[in-house]
């Protein structure tokens, strides 16, 4: 297929992305080949970057949760995930509610696609957004350039590898909104960081 | 289906609608089109309006069907009341539909790549908004680019089309009437890369020869819906600003 | 449409925080508390209803569809047509939409656009007859294909455009001749929706899911340029001035969208 995105080739699920076997998200191996699962686009540098992915935990991604249930073993937290995950107990000191935001990191993924969290803490109040796990490493930006960027300008933001943001409730929660919005809908074209720079310096002389 | 009608539906090589036999109705497709859905794909074929939305992998409901080593796919394909030129029909699922969602969900089996996911579920849901023959193939056609929206992982891309035969002419793509009136009616669906088929059904009465041309023909056409999808799929994703939906 | 736990428990935790930017006057996404989302009308979407219009209200999508048959009347009105609405929330419109005959919210839905438009007498019922035991009946179908918040409004909309695209189909000998048309439905009056929630102390027109999702109160009123036409309050309570107020706001949108309508 020979459509062309700024030098970028789009490529379909079932389209051939390399010779030989390779273990990289988004794509899986037949024979001796390396096949795209998920729609993607190939770079100048011929490497796969999916555009549209769901999220696989991997052991040490920090994630982003909400508390959906309490027992006495322990907690039900949503992760964005298809199930929800759980914190033992006996795992953490604090003493958790049910609609408490949560930062943890993946301990261990099981086979049948349980997931197992620690190193637990409690997120203030604060706004809890959805955003596509496929443009994540987009909205933190290399070493942490764009987040960064964001919050020197709205206030306390944590971005899970599972697309749950928070976003503090002592910070310009519209504005953070429409800046995740911006970074959502142009991801992957090129000049992001500047245009995002621009608007937020717009925002600032507005006020 | 018995093709008894005095009705001619090909004429000096003509089709009613001024076809050849060999040629797709227009087909325009449009991927993304709805916000909740993870994925999703609006499809115009002939006269036929298909919605299709992709939710998953979510928690898979009710929790005994669930399976420790994959995604369970399902699919519902479902008519609405206002779909028929003719009266109004009853809302729900009809026998129809529960067997289209079967075969459906059965293309798809196929390709997505469901061991990623265990204890899960994919839903396809199809909704015909006005139909006019080859509701099924339309379907395929557009699930597939709704699944690809929707990040779900495949290892193709399907696309379906449907051959018959009317007047002792071996057509392309069926429109309502020859698929009422005419003698045969071949829906086909293939996965792109490998060309495997991955659905098919037929009536009427085909030779052996007859049914080996029709999957020929029905090859030309999944050229280019494959076409058509990509250049859906391309246009969706190389703009940043979403063309409004249009009906 | 069930609440999924997830909902309900984001909801308390949610609705401080709303508040907090609410009490500012503006909500997530820059509206003002009395302010529509976005709305795109397309009328004439379906050739096989007589009338159907697509109606988005930011990103929430309703298409309505009236279609014409032959029926018996109902005993106690034998003279006149019969109006059927009917609404389906789509399971491809919203992860809590579950298949299956339609929930409380869905026929409470149907049942509310539908009194908008027998109030608002949009149908010319009494023009429907045809001869003795046979009348004209118009199902009027709403599906909700997309649910960002407030299908209600859309749906009213989506109504009101498709009997504005309506045409009665011909009748001869008590059978509808599909395609050939007598003339159009011309409502006599458009009837437009509002629909409001309370959150704290503020009532929000035009809820999104969230806001719908802490809402403590919600009230929906129908008027035509001249009238309220329908009024259903759904969950808490609500205080005479309050409603007064709402009335004159829905009446002050309703045009509004009106010229919408008619444009």
């Amino acid at each position: 297929m020979s459509d062309k995105m700024n030098d970028r080739k789009l490529v379909l699920p079932g389209e051939k992305i390399a010779e030989g076997k390779y273990r990289i998200p988004g794509a899986f191996v037949e024979g001796e080949k390396t096949y795209a699962a998920v729609i993607g686009i190939l770079d100048a540098e011929n490497r796969f970057i999916p555009l549209e992915n769901k999220y696989i935990p991997m052991a040490e991604d920090v994630l982003v949760g909400v508390i959906t249930d309490s027992r006495h073993a322990g907690y039900d937290v949503d992760l964005n995930l298809p199930n929800n995950g759980f914190i033992p107990s006996r795992d953490i000191r604090l003493t958790l509610e049910l609609g408490d935001f949560v930062m943890c990191k993946v301990r261990e993924v099981t086979e049948t696609g349980d997931v197992d969290v620690g190193e637990v803490r409690r997120l203030p109040k604060g706004k809890l957004v959805s955003f596509p796990c496929a443009k994540v490493p987009r909205l933190v930006g290399r070493q942490s350039s764009m987040i960064d960027m964001i919050k020197e300008r709205v206030g306390d933001i944590v971005v899970g590898k599972n697309g749950y943001v928070w976003i503090s409730e002592k910070a310009d929660i519209p504005l953070a909104m429409e800046t995740i919005k911006i970074i959502e809908e142009e991801a992957h074209f090129p000049g992001l960081t500047d245009r995002i720079s621009a608007f937020l310096n717009i925002q600032k002389k507005v006020e | 289906m018995a093709g008894n009608s005095d009705m001619k539906l090909v004429v000096d090589g003509k089709r009613l609608d001024g076809r050849a036999p060999e040629d797709l109705r227009p087909v325009r497709i449009e991927t993304g089109v709805l916000h909740e859905a993870d994925g999703s794909s609006y499809i115009e074929w002939g006269g036929n309006k298909i919605l299709c939305g992709v939710y998953g992998p979510r928690e898979c409901i009710p929790r005994f069907e669930a399976s420790p080593y994959r995604a369970l796919v399902k699919c519902r394909y479902m008519m609405s009341p206002f779909s028929s030129l003719e009266e109004h029909s009853r809302s729900g699922p009809s026998r129809r539909s529960n067997e289209l969602s079967k075969v459906i969900r059965e293309v798809f089996e196929n390709v997505v790549i469901a061991e990623k996911f265990p204890n899960t579920q994919i839903d396809i849901y199809i909704d015909v908004l006005q139909a006019e023959g080859g509701t099924r193939t339309a379907s395929i056609t557009a699930a597939a680019v709704a699944l690809a929206n929707a990040g779900i992982p495949m290892r193709d891309m399907v696309s379906a089309v449907s051959a018959g035969k009317a007047d002792e002419v071996l057509l392309l793509d069926l429109g309502k009437t020859e698929d009422n009136l005419g003698q045969s009616d071949m829906p086909i669906a293939f996965s792109r890369r490998k060309k495997d088929i991955l659905l098919l059904q037929m009536d009427g009465l085909l030779t052996r020869d007859e049914i080996s041309r029709m999957i020929d023909l029905t090859l030309k056409g999944e050229a280019e819906l494959a076409k058509l999808q990509d250049e859906t799929l391309f246009r969706f994703y190389s703009a940043p600003k979403h063309e409004e939906f249009r009906m | 449409m069930s609440e999924s736990t997830k909902d309900v428990v984001m909801a308390r935790m949610m609705k401080d925080v709303l508040m907090n930017t609410l009490s500012s006057g503006k909500r997530y996404d820059g509206r003002a508390l009395d302010e529509f989302r976005k709305i795109k009308i397309q009328k004439g979407v379906l050739k096989t209803a007589e009338g159907s219009a697509l109606a988005e209200v930011g990103g929430t999508k309703v298409l309505a569809a009236v279609k014409f048959d032959v029926a018996t009347p109902f005993p106690d009105r034998p003279n006149e047509g019969v109006l059927i609405s009917n609404a389906e929330l789509l399971c491809t419109a919203s992860p809590e939409f579950e298949s299956g005959p339609p929930d409380e919210n869905s026929i409470e839905f149907a049942r509310v656009v539908d009194r908008a438009i027998r109030s608002a007498e949009c149908v010319d019922v009494k023009s429907f007859f045809i001869q003795e035991g046979k009348v004209i009946s118009a199902f009027l179908d709403l599906y909700v294909l997309d649910h960002t918040g407030n299908y209600t409004d859309a749906g009213t909309m989506a109504a009101t455009a498709a009997l504005m695209d309506a045409k009665v189909p011909k009748v001869k000998d008590a059978k509808i001749i599909r395609g050939d048309y007598d003339r159009p439905l011309a409502p006599k009056a458009l009837p437009v929706s509002c629909t409001f929630v309370k959150v704290g102390s503020q009532w929000l027109l035009d809820p999104v899911r969230e806001e719908e999702l802490v809402h403590e109160s919600k009230i929906t009123i129908a008027t035509t340029a001249e009238h309220v036409c329908a009024i259903q309050k759904s969950k808490g309570a609500i205080t005479k001035d309050e409603l007064m107020e709402l009335i004159d706001i829905s009446f002050k949108k309703g045009n509004e969208v009106r010229d919408i309508l008619q444009g």
